[in-house]
């Protein structure tokens, strides 16, 4: 079969997956609502409880589970292909513990200055993660020539433990309370309540995918090996800079929205190659789609499964991922 | 058709270096800039390079001038660490050399994109190993993708071109296996097939074109069993004989390279010791000269030259 | 370490996390009033109390209630009442109490929380008495209250402040008997200016029994939690009459920035507290401290939710 008509099918497979669950998820909660109420525009929407459940609970939740999701998983395809390693996770360079960083600071000492429209945290994780991209990058660059993504992983690391060591050292001066809420924050919390959060990291989440989409036959080629990469027309340095950035802006944007929800841009790749076939140029797509439905539905089972109280997603995702890996080690010979 | 002339390449390291009589440390400068130039310290003894006072240079490649005609088979040989790799590279024009020129046709390899090099050279290196678990067939078209557009999906002409050049190496029904299922020799040839791919002008069905760019190997048999290595041998005379593209290979496998290749360029710590046809230049002497080793040079029934050491040069025998 | 005059928002709330709500001490909290839910490690009960350090704001506020506040030599980096506290030197608090510095002062009895044990052990070793607090209802602040008068040698004082109090509670009682009470929404924290990261009082702990006496009815009355993460849909659904949001003052909205939070629940317009601007900011330490001032943080919440009945 054609690449052009695999295409076909992973994007109307996956899409049709992706659909569904966007659509089932806001319908489905710990309260019980009345759909047509919902869309009883006679009814002023201020007073319309079943209408702002909707409207304003539940659909910006799934849209930004649809975002987050999407988001670590592409970002997670390509660290891996960066990395030229399979088991690297948007989290691997360092850039969600320089977001963890911004957001427990602005948490411990209740920052209130916003930025277009959300408030303080999200914005401090996203400074956060913004700077330690800068700084493993200059790390990465401080020995010559191009982008030794060797020299890349041993900085991201680094960093990674660095700034672990901060967001320690930073707890120990918050009160108990402040460490009870950064806590919860790491677990990942999808309720936004409001369009804001997503329309402000629309940006970079554009900007993201469409170097994504350029990324893909790259990707393919560095799996070779940079020197046959190279020998094969691939400006290395370049593909290599584009693909670091990209997917750290795209876990920056998705951390700030939700926090640092983990396994999601692991296990979608991986099962996602299980699928497709290892061609980045229909992993990525297909990564993005599923990461998406795989997150929302993952924040449903969050929301339903002990109601009243809802677990915080990242639990979930860490629940589904542990067995994960152990049944793909004992799938593999 | 590919002509490398007085090529020098070379790193930059910070440096600070005696006189030939050993003294104090001296630093040199070079009042002209970065460039390596040679001249000679203040005794006026033995010709060394040096850069201005900011670093140093370490030479990999001095003066190297090579021609690789249309249809050739050169071989580099030297032992490791004589540039062997690096002369590939330069070669292929994935490295700049610091001084000197790479042609292709006539024309610099800095004035073509990376892509119109990649159309004109492939790379074949001693080992591929994968990240991800592609199929041969996705290896192969990867050769394809110099030939394709920013977005460009490959087409029918391309599927048609991959498996063209797997079956020419004896690979087609490997193709959708996946490629780190296969043998060191099997591998070895899904390369080549993919490197021929890459050098494929046009459509399937019009005969190769005339010019058809230039396949370097380095070492391809250095990691391969015996039998593995005749298969690679095999394959590459075939592949000369049926004039569809210039080879360069780089080993340091004597009997190899006096077998297969046409013409010889030895080297050793960069530079050239012999260069010409191989009747010419594979001879005890220079074997002498480069690897410092005494060797006989014999022809076998077979037809293929065979390079016996017998004994390190002014030491006792091997034992 | 100094004080930081930082966060005080809900120490005592983030206390009831200690604690689990099926723990079997915290059972009987809730269920006995007079039994005494500390124990004491050492001392024979005639050994007179002179040195007194107290690492719970609430149990110094005690302390000074009683009349031992002049015995009192070191508190907590968290004290700040009565101001009498400020000229005392502080040996940490819950998490990184000063041992060194406890053991300098040559006290006689310190005042620890129950999670404490390392610390608890240490002094034991050392033969300090140990007064260990565990914190849990409305309730015990007056059993807690008993029993450290025993402790301290002011039975009496300590037995007066607890009626006291407890016919405070009891007048505020009877005063909203039979009034209808609001459902309310507690929050004692969440995100600045969003809403985010919102944490209400569940149905049992210290704030969900002030607010019943205070005449409200807890929204999260069936969840058998002392603190909920309370979703955006949750709130939604609930439909509270009031949302109180309750901090310790020195963790309140500074003055600019009230009607910047006052107006990110306006999202949720639906809810009766939006509609009708019933969303209230009670910066208090009276209502978030368990000590012996509840009556009048409870009056305080009780004229936030009943306004006509307090003038």
């Amino acid at each position: 079969m054609t690449l052009a008509r695999r295409f076909a099918r992973t994007l109307i497979g996956f899409g049709a997956l992706t659909i569904a669950t966007l659509l089932v998820a806001p319908l489905v909660g710990p309260t019980a609502i009345n759909l047509r109420r919902v869309f009883d525009f006679s009814v002023p929407f201020r007073d319309n409880t079943d209408a702002q459940i909707f409207f304003v609970a539940r659909l910006p939740r799934t849209l930004a589970g649809a975002c987050v999701g999407a988001l670590f998983a592409a970002a997670g395809v390509v660290f891996q292909g960066l990395l030229r390693n399979p088991l690297a996770t948007p989290f691997t360079l360092g850039v969600s513990t320089g977001a963890a960083l911004g957001a427990v600071l602005a948490i411990t000492f209740n920052w209130s200055v916003g930025f277009a429209g959300i408030s303080a945290v999200p914005v401090a994780a996203f400074a956060g993660s913004l700077v330690a991209v800068v700084i493993v990058y200059a790390l990465a660059q401080a020995r010559h020539r191009g982008l030794s993504t060797t020299v890349l992983l041993l900085a991201g690391v680094t960093m990674n433990a660095f700034f672990s060591a901060l967001v320690l050292f930073v707890q120990y001066f918050a009160s108990f309370a402040d460490t009870y809420r950064t806590l919860r924050w790491l677990m990942g919390d999808l309720d936004v309540s409001s369009y804001q959060p997503i329309l402000a990291a629309l940006p970079t989440t554009v900007a993201a995918f469409l170097i994504f989409a350029w990324l893909a036959r790259p990707l393919n080629l560095l799996s070779l090996g940079p020197d046959s990469a190279e020998s094969r027309g691939l400006d290395v340095t370049r593909a290599q800079r584009a693909a670091f950035f990209s997917a750290s802006l795209a876990t920056g944007a998705a951390v700030s929205i939700g926090g640092p929800i983990g396994f999601v841009g692991i296990i979608i790749p991986h099962l996602v190659r299980l699928i497709v076939g290892p061609d980045h140029r229909l992993v990525l797509p297909a990564a993005t789609l599923f990461g998406a439905a795989f997150l929302v539905g993952c924040d449903l089972v969050a929301r339903t499964i002990l109601a009243p109280v809802e677990l915080p997603v990242g639990i979930i995702t860490a629940l589904i991922g542990g067995p994960f890996f152990l049944w793909l080690l004992i799938r593999r010979p | 058709m590919l002509q490398a002339t007085d090529v020098w390449f070379g790193y930059h390291q910070p440096r600070i270096f005696t006189d030939l009589h050993g003294s104090q440390p001296r630093i040199f400068t070079d009042q002209h800039g970065s460039q390596p130039r040679i001249f000679t310290d203040q005794h006026g003894s033995q010709p060394r390079i040096f850069t201005d006072l900011h670093g140093s240079y370490r030479a990999v490649l001095r003066g190297i001038t090579l021609a690789v005609p249309a249809n050739g088979f050169v071989g580099i040989l030297g032992p490791n660490g004589a540039g062997k790799t690096t002369l590939l590279r330069v070669l292929a024009g994935t490295r700049q050399p610091q001084r000197g020129t790479v042609t292709f046709d006539g024309t610099p390899l800095t004035r073509l994109s990376r892509a119109a090099l990649a159309r004109r050279m492939a790379v074949v290196p001693q080992e591929t190993h994968l990240a991800f678990d592609y199929t041969v067939a996705e290896v192969t078209m990867m050769g394809r993708y110099p030939h394709l557009g920013a977005f460009e999906i490959e087409g029918p002409e391309d599927i048609a071109i991959v498996e063209e050049t797997l079956a020419s190496t004896g690979t087609l029904d490997l193709k959708d296996r996946p490629f780190s299922t296969l043998s060191g020799g099997e591998k070895q040839r899904v390369i080549i097939a993919a490197a021929l791919a890459q050098l494929h002008a046009g459509h399937a069905s019009q005969p190769p074109s005339p010019h058809p760019g230039v396949l370097l190997l380095d070492e391809p048999t250095a990691s391969l069993d015996l039998g593995y290595q005749l298969e690679v041998a095999a394959l590459l005379k075939q592949l000369h004989d049926a004039g569809r593209v210039a080879i360069v290979i780089s080993t340091h496998d004597l009997g190899l390279a006096g077998t297969l290749c046409e013409s010889l360029t030895l080297i050793r710590d960069g530079a050239i010791v012999a260069s010409g046809p191989t009747d010419e230049v594979l001879t005890p002497e220079n074997v002498r000269k480069v690897y410092g080793v005494e060797a006989d040079v014999m022809r076998h029934p077979s037809g293929q030259r065979v390079v016996v050491p017998v004994r390190q040069s002014g030491t006792r025998e091997v034992p | 370490m100094a004080a930081h005059p930082k966060t005080l928002s809900v120490w005592a709330i983030a206390l009831l996390l200690l604690l689990p709500p099926n723990h079997p001490i915290t059972k009987s909290l809730n269920h006995q009033i007079t039994q005494s839910p500390n124990h004491q490690i050492t001392q024979s009960p005639n050994h007179q109390i002179r040195r007194i350090i107290s690492l719970v704001p609430a149990v110094t506020e005690m302390l000074y209630a009683i009349g031992a506040g002049p015995r009192i030599v070191a508190v907590s980096s968290y004290d700040t009442y009565p101001p009498e506290v400020k000229k005392l030197p502080n040996v940490g608090a819950l998490l990184d109490p000063n041992v060194e510095r406890i053991l300098s002062l040559k006290p006689d009895l310190v005042i620890v929380y129950g999670s404490q044990t390392d610390l608890m052990q240490q002094l034991a070793r050392a033969s300090i008495g140990v007064f260990d607090y565990r914190h849990a209802g409305l309730a015990d602040v007056t059993s807690t209250i008993r029993t450290l008068g025993e402790r301290t040698g002011d039975g009496a004082a300590a037995e007066a402040l607890s009626q006291r109090i407890e016919r405070g509670l009891d007048a505020i009682r009877q005063k909203l008997k039979g009034r209808p009470r609001p459902r309310t929404l507690l929050v004692f924290g969440r995100e600045r200016l969003a809403l985010r990261g919102i944490y209400a009082s569940g149905g049992i702990g210290f704030l969900n029994d002030m607010l019943e006496v205070a005449g409200g009815t807890n929204v999260f009355a069936e969840v058998r939690m002392q603190a909920v993460q309370a979703s955006t849909e949750q709130i939604l659904a609930k439909r509270p009459d009031v949302v109180l949001e309750t901090r310790a003052t020195n963790s309140a909205f500074p003055i600019g920035d009230r009607d910047a939070e006052l107006s990110v629940w306006k999202t949720l317009a639906s809810v009766p507290a939006v509609r009708n601007g019933r969303v209230l900011f009670l910066f208090d330490d009276r209502i978030v401290i368990p000590g012996p001032r509840v009556v009048e943080g409870t009056e305080v919440m009780a004229k936030a939710l009943h306004p006509d009945l307090f003038k």
